[in-house]
C-alpha cells in the first residue's frame, strides 16, 4: 500500500462524527454593516500597518511617485500605461539591482489595509518581494469591507500565486523591538486614486 | 472604587419558607479554615436558610483526580454522592471543588448527575438564588481596600465573572456581593486574572514556578493598594498566606463569606494595624 | 551548524523531560524570568486589543471551531480534493506516512534537482519532523531565514516558541551573536541595525540558493493551492527566486473553501501577535514558470491523534501561539523546558502522543487555569485534555511510585470521613506542636517556598457537632 493509501485510510477509520458545514457567508452577510467611508477605514489600518497614503488621480499617479521616491533611478512598473525606467525583465535576478518596483492592487481590504495583488498583477513575484521600496496603485471604490467580502471576491483562475499584503515588511524578533523592513520592501506607499 | 455596578440577582428568598441546602464544607477547608466554614454556614443562615452538614463525606475527589488518578479520587466523590443525595441544593464552599463535582459526578450514574445539577458555589448560590439585595441585608462592614480573587476554576469554568480572555459583556457576581459592604473598596491588579500558582498537586510538583506565580500575584495586588485578599477559594489563599508569610510580608486573607459574616469584627482582625469597626446593626 | 536534536522523529532523544526541574533553572534567575514573563504577557495584551476591536469576536471564534471540526471528521475526503486541485495546477503531491518518510522525500527532491542550498522559512513541522540536521547529514546547506529562526539556528538551539522563536533572547546576546558570525562590530545591539546587517546576509543567501522550503498556515482544498503567512516576506523571497519550492505541511492544515479561510485568517495574526493580518498573506497556486512546485503531506501521529476521543480536538489548532502568550506557565518557564518542538500548552496536548513516557511531565507543566482555552481561536479545550492526559500517564504506570502510593492513600483516605477527620486531627496536632525548622525539613517541596498553613484547634465539623449537641440536635 502507497503512503497515500495508508494515510487516507487511517484518517477513514479515525474521523470522529461529522457535524455540519458553518455557513460562512450567511455569517458575513449578518454583520452590521459598517456606516463609515471604506476607504477612510482602510486608511487608518495601512497606516497602522506602516505604509504611506497618498491619494490622487490616475493622472497624478506618476508625479506622486516621483515626489515620494525623489532618489529612485531604476523604477519596474508592472502598471499599464505606466512607464518605468527599466523594463521588468524575465529573470528574478536582475531585480536584485532596482530602487523603486510600481504595481496595481486589485483590491483594499478595510479592515486591515491590506490589498490583494495576484501573479498577474505583479508581473514577476520576485519583484514584489525584491524591491526595497515599492507602490501600490489601488481604486478608491475597490474596497472589501472586510476579509470575507475580500475572500469572496478572490479570483484565483489561471493565477500561480496571489498575496495580501498590509504594509511594509516587519520584523519584532529582536527583544520585541519592531522593525520596519525585514526582507521584503522597507516602504509601502499606497496611491488611493479615482476611477 | 467601585467595581460593575451592583446589579441585582433574582428577588430574595420570600418571607416564610426558609430555603433548606446542604453545605459542603471541602476537606482541607474543614481541617484548616473553619473560620470561614462557621462564616458560610451563619451567612447562609441569616439569610434564611436551612443548612444541614451532611457528616459522610470529607472530600469531593478532586485533589487525586487532577494529579492524574481519577480512579482513587471517584471513591471519594462517590462518597460524596452517597452524602449529598438527599435533593437539596448542596452549597460548596470552594469553586473549583463545585466544578469538580458537576463536572465529574454525572459519569457516576442518575444519583451523581442529580448531585453534579444541584452543587453550586457559595458565591454563585448567593448571587443567583438569594439576590445581592438580601447579601445587603446582612448590613457587613469592611473599611479597606481589597484585593478580589476569584480561583481559576471559579472564573473560567463556574463563570462567576467575565474572564479577561473573552470579548463578552463585563460582570462580577463577586464584587456585585462584596459592594454590599460598608466601607469596602477596590483594588484592582494589573493582571486582572491571572493564576495564583497553586493549581493543587501542581504546587507540590513544581514548586519553583508555584512560587513565583504567587509571588507575583501578590505583588499586584501590593502594587494597587490592597490592605487585605478577599477570595473565592481557600486553595488558593493557602498558596498565597505561604508565600506571604515566608516572605515575611503578611496580608490578612480572607473568604467572602467571613467578609459578608462580619467575620472580620468577631475575629478582631487588624489590618494594617487598625481593628474592623463593628457592622452598623448586630448580627 | 546543527541544531540541537529533533524532539519526534528519526534521531530523537529517548531521555524523559523534565519539566519542573527546567522550569526550575529557568526561574532561578528571577529578574530575566520578570523579563520573559513581561515581554509574552505584553503580546497577550496586544492579543486582547486586537480581539476587542472585532466586536464578532467570539462568534467568529465558534466559527472556526465549527469549521476545523467538520473538516477533521472528513478530512480524508477534504484532502482528495485538495490533492486533486493541486495536481491539476501542475504541484507534484507527496505524502509522509511520518517524519522520516518527510525527509527522504524532500532530501529526494533536493537530490534529483541538484539543489545543495536550501532556504527555509518557518515551519513547526519540519522542527517535528528534525529536517535540518538530516540534510545537513546529506551535505544540503539549510538556512532559515525567518530572523527569530535564524537567530537561533546560529546559536544551535531550537526555537523556543512557535511564532517568535528568539523570544528568549536579549538584544545583547544576539548582538555578539551577529558580531561573532556576521562580522557585525563588538557591542552593537540595536535591533534595527542588527535587522539590517541579518538582512543583507539573508539576501545574499536568496539570491544563491537553489531551492526553498516554506512550511503552510492553511492549504485550500477548494482551489489546491497552500497559503503562506508571514510578517518578513522571507517565505516570499524564497519561493520567487528559486526553482524548486517544497510546501511542507501536516493533514491537519486543510480547510474546505476561501470563505473557510476568511474565517482563520482574521484570527490568526490577532491571535498570535495582535495585527489584524500579517504583512504578507500568499497563496501558493502553481508553479512559476520554470519552477518545479511539491506539496508533502505529513501524517507522523495525526490521524493517531485523531483517532483518540479526548485529544482529536488538539488537530484544530493553527499554531497561533496564543496559548503559549497567555500560559502563566511557560512565561515563566521558557518554550525550552518543555523539551520539545511544540511547546506550551499545545505542545503538552500535542506531544505526548508520540512518546507518553519522554512527555510524561508536561501535562502536569499546568495549574489546570483555563487562560489557554478561553484565548485559543479554535477553542481546542485545551485544560480538559491537560487533564485527560494526566489520567492516561498515570494508567501506563507513569507517574512515579511515590506519587501513585500518596494518591492511593490519599484517595482512601478522603473517602472515608471518620478516617480522614483522624488524620485530619494528627496533622494539625503536628502542625501545632512540632518545631518551625522540623516542620520546615519535613514538609518537602511545599516548605521550599512557603510557609506551612497555620492548624486551628478544632476542625469545622467538630464545631459543628458541638453546636448540634448544643442546641440539642442530632447530625
Amino acid at each position: 500500500m502507497s503512503a497515500r493509501e495508508e494515510i487516507l485510510r487511517a484518517v477513514r477509520a479515525a474521523r470522529p462524527a461529522a457535524t455540519p458545514h458553518p455557513d460562512v457567508r450567511a455569517f458575513a452577510r449578518e454583520l452590521p454593516d459598517a456606516a463609515d467611508d471604506l476607504a477612510a477605514r482602510f486608511s487608518a489600518a495601512a497606516s497602522a500597518a506602516g505604509a504611506r497614503i497618498l491619494e490622487g488621480r490616475r493622472s497624478d499617479v506618476a508625479r506622486l511617485i516621483a515626489g515620494a521616491y525623489p532618489e529612485a533611478r531604476v523604477v519596474v512598473s508592472a502598471v499599464a500605461g505606466l512607464a518605468g525606467t527599466a523594463p521588468l525583465g524575465d529573470v528574478p535576478r536582475t531585480l536584485a539591482g532596482i530602487d523603486l518596483f510600481v504595481c496595481e492592487a486589485r483590491f483594499g481590504v478595510a479592515e486591515n489595509g491590506a490589498v490583494w495583488i495576484p501573479a498577474s498583477g505583479a508581473g514577476a513575484r520576485a519583484a514584489l518581494f525584491l524591491a526595497p521600496h515599492e507602490v501600490v496603485v489601488l481604486e478608491r471604490e475597490a474596497m472589501a469591507a472586510n476579509l470575507h467580502e475580500a475572500c469572496a471576491r478572490l479570483d484565483l483562475a489561471g493565477e500561480s500565486f496571489g498575496a495580501f499584503v498590509a504594509g511594509p515588511s516587519k520584523t519584532a524578533d529582536i527583544e520585541q523591538a519592531l522593525v520596519i523592513g525585514a526582507h521584503g520592501p522597507k516602504t509601502l506607499t499606497l496611491i488611493l486614486v479615482d476611477g | 472604587m467601585a467595581g460593575p455596578a451592583v446589579a441585582a440577582g433574582p428577588a430574595d428568598v420570600a418571607g416564610g419558607q426558609p430555603r433548606a441546602v446542604a453545605l459542603f464544607v471541602p476537606c482541607f477547608v474543614d481541617q484548616l479554615y473553619p473560620g470561614a466554614a462557621i462564616a458560610a454556614l451563619q451567612v447562609l443562615e441569616r439569610l434564611g436558610c436551612r443548612v444541614t452538614v451532611p457528616a459522610g463525606a470529607a472530600c469531593c475527589g478532586q485533589p487525586p483526580a487532577n494529579a492524574g488518578f481519577e480512579r482513587e479520587g471517584a471513591r471519594a466523590l462517590r462518597t460524596f454522592v452517597e452524602a449529598f443525595s438527599g435533593g437539596e441544593r448542596i452549597v460548596v464552599l470552594s469553586g473549583s471543588c463545585a466544578g469538580h463535582v458537576r463536572e465529574h459526578a454525572p459519569a457516576l450514574g442518575e444519583a451523581g448527575a442529580a448531585v453534579g445539577q444541584a452543587a453550586v458555589e457559595f458565591c454563585a448560590f448567593l448571587y443567583d438564588e438569594l439576590g445581592v439585595a438580601a447579601v445587603a441585608g446582612l448590613g457587613a462592614t469592611f473599611p479597606f481596600r481589597i484585593g478580589v480573587h476569584i480561583g481559576c476554576h471559579t472564573l473560567r469554568r463556574l463563570g462567576l465573572a467575565r474572564a479577561s480572555e473573552l470579548q463578552l459583556p463585563a460582570f462580577d457576581k463577586v464584587r456585585a456581593l462584596l459592594g454590599t459592604v460598608a466601607g469596602l473598596s477596590f483594588a484592582e491588579a494589573a493582571r486582572p486574572d491571572e493564576c495564583c500558582g497553586f493549581g493543587g498537586s501542581f504546587a507540590v510538583t513544581e514548586p519553583a514556578v508555584s512560587a513565583k506565580l504567587g509571588r507575583d500575584r501578590l505583588r499586584a495586588y501590593r502594587a494597587a493598594g490592597a490592605q487585605a485578599i478577599v477570595s473565592t477559594d481557600l486553595s488558593c489563599l493557602l498558596h498565597l498566606d505561604g508565600v506571604a508569610r515566608r516572605a515575611g510580608a503578611p496580608l490578612p486573607m480572607l473568604h467572602v463569606a467571613q467578609v459578608l459574616a462580619g467575620d472580620a469584627v468577631a475575629a478582631g482582625l487588624r489590618v494594617d494595624g487598625r481593628a474592623v469597626a463593628p457592622p452598623a446593626t448586630s448580627p | 551548524m546543527s541544531r540541537s536534536l529533533p524532539t519526534v522523529g528519526p534521531g530523537a532523544s529517548a531521555v524523559p523531560v523534565d519539566h519542573a526541574a527546567a522550569a526550575a533553572r529557568f526561574t532561578a534567575d528571577e529578574a530575566r524570568t520578570d523579563w520573559h514573563d513581561g515581554a509574552l504577557w505584553h503580546v497577550r495584551r496586544n492579543r486582547d486589543r486586537a480581539a476587542a476591536a472585532v466586536p464578532e469576536w467570539e462568534a467568529l471564534r465558534e466559527l472556526a471551531s465549527a469549521i476545523k471540526e467538520h473538516t477533521l471528521a472528513r478530512l480524508d475526503e477534504y484532502l482528495v480534493e485538495f490533492e486533486a486541485n493541486a495536481l491539476a495546477h501542475g504541484v507534484r503531491v507527496h505524502w509522509a506516512r511520518d517524519a522520516a518518510e518527510h525527509n527522504a522525500i524532500v532530501a529526494g527532491i533536493l537530490e534529483a534537482a541538484g539543489a545543495r542550498r536550501l532556504v527555509k522559512s518557518k515551519s513547526m513541522l519540519t522542527e517535528e519532523c528534525g529536517l535540518n540536521p538530516y540534510l545537513e547529514a546529506r551535505g544540503v546547506e539549510v538556512v532559515d531565514t525567518d530572523l527569530g529562526e535564524r537567530i537561533v539556528q546560529l546559536r544551535q538551539e531550537p526555537p523556543s516558541h512557535i511564532v517568535m522563536p528568539a523570544i528568549h533572547l536579549k538584544k545583547e546576546e544576539i548582538g555578539t551573536l551577529f558580531h561573532e558570525r556576521l562580522g557585525t562590530p563588538a557591542g552593537l545591539s540595536d535591533p534595527t541595525a542588527l535587522t539590517a546587517a541579518a538582512r543583507a546576509d539573508l539576501r545574499a543567501r536568496f539570491l544563491a540558493a537553489d531551492a526553498a522550503l516554506t512550511g503552510v498556515n492553511f492549504a485550500v482544498a477548494e482551489t489546491g493551492g497552500v497559503v503562506v503567512c508571514t510578517n518578513e516576506g522571507n517565505a516570499d523571497l524564497g519561493t520567487a527566486l528559486a526553482s524548486v519550492h517544497i510546501a511542507s505541511l501536516g493533514i491537519e492544515k486543510v480547510v474546505p473553501t476561501l470563505d473557510d479561510l476568511g474565517v482563520f485568517l482574521r484570527l490568526l495574526a490577532r491571535s498570535g501577535t495582535g495585527q489584524p493580518l500579517t504583512v504578507y498573506t500568499s497563496h501558493v497556486q502553481a508553479p512559476r514558470a520554470g519552477q518545479a512546485l511539491h506539496f508533502v503531506l505529513v501524517d507522523n501521529g495525526r490521524s493517531r491523534q485523531l483517532a483518540r476521543a479526548g485529544f482529536w480536538r488538539s488537530l484544530k489548532c493553527i499554531r497561533c501561539g496564543a496559548c503559549l502568550n497567555t500560559c502563566p506557565v511557560f512565561r515563566r518557564s521558557g518554550g525550552h523546558s518543555y523539551g520539545a518542538s511544540l511547546a506550551g500548552p499545545i505542545g503538552s496536548v500535542l506531544t505526548p502522543g508520540f512518546d507518553l513516557e519522554r512527555y510524561a511531565t508536561l501535562p502536569f507543566a499546568s495549574t489546570l487555569c483555563g487562560s489557554c482555552t478561553a484565548v485559543c481561536p479554535v477553542k481546542v479545550d485545551l485544560d480538559a485534555q491537560l487533564y485527560r492526559w494526566r489520567q492516561q500517564v498515570t494508567a501506563a504506570g507513569l507517574a512515579g511510585r511515590k506519587k501513585t502510593l500518596l494518591a492511593r492513600v490519599a484517595g482512601g483516605v478522603l473517602g472515608r470521613p471518620r478516617l480522614f477527620a483522624l488524620a485530619g486531627a494528627l496533622a494539625r496536632a503536628l502542625l501545632r506542636r512540632l518545631p518551625r525548622p522540623l516542620l520546615r525539613a519535613g514538609a518537602g517541596p511545599w516548605g521550599a517556598a512557603r510557609e506551612l498553613p497555620r492548624a486551628p484547634a478544632q476542625s469545622f465539623r467538630s464545631w459543628y457537632r458541638d453546636r448540634q449537641r448544643r442546641q440539642g440536635r442530632t447530625s
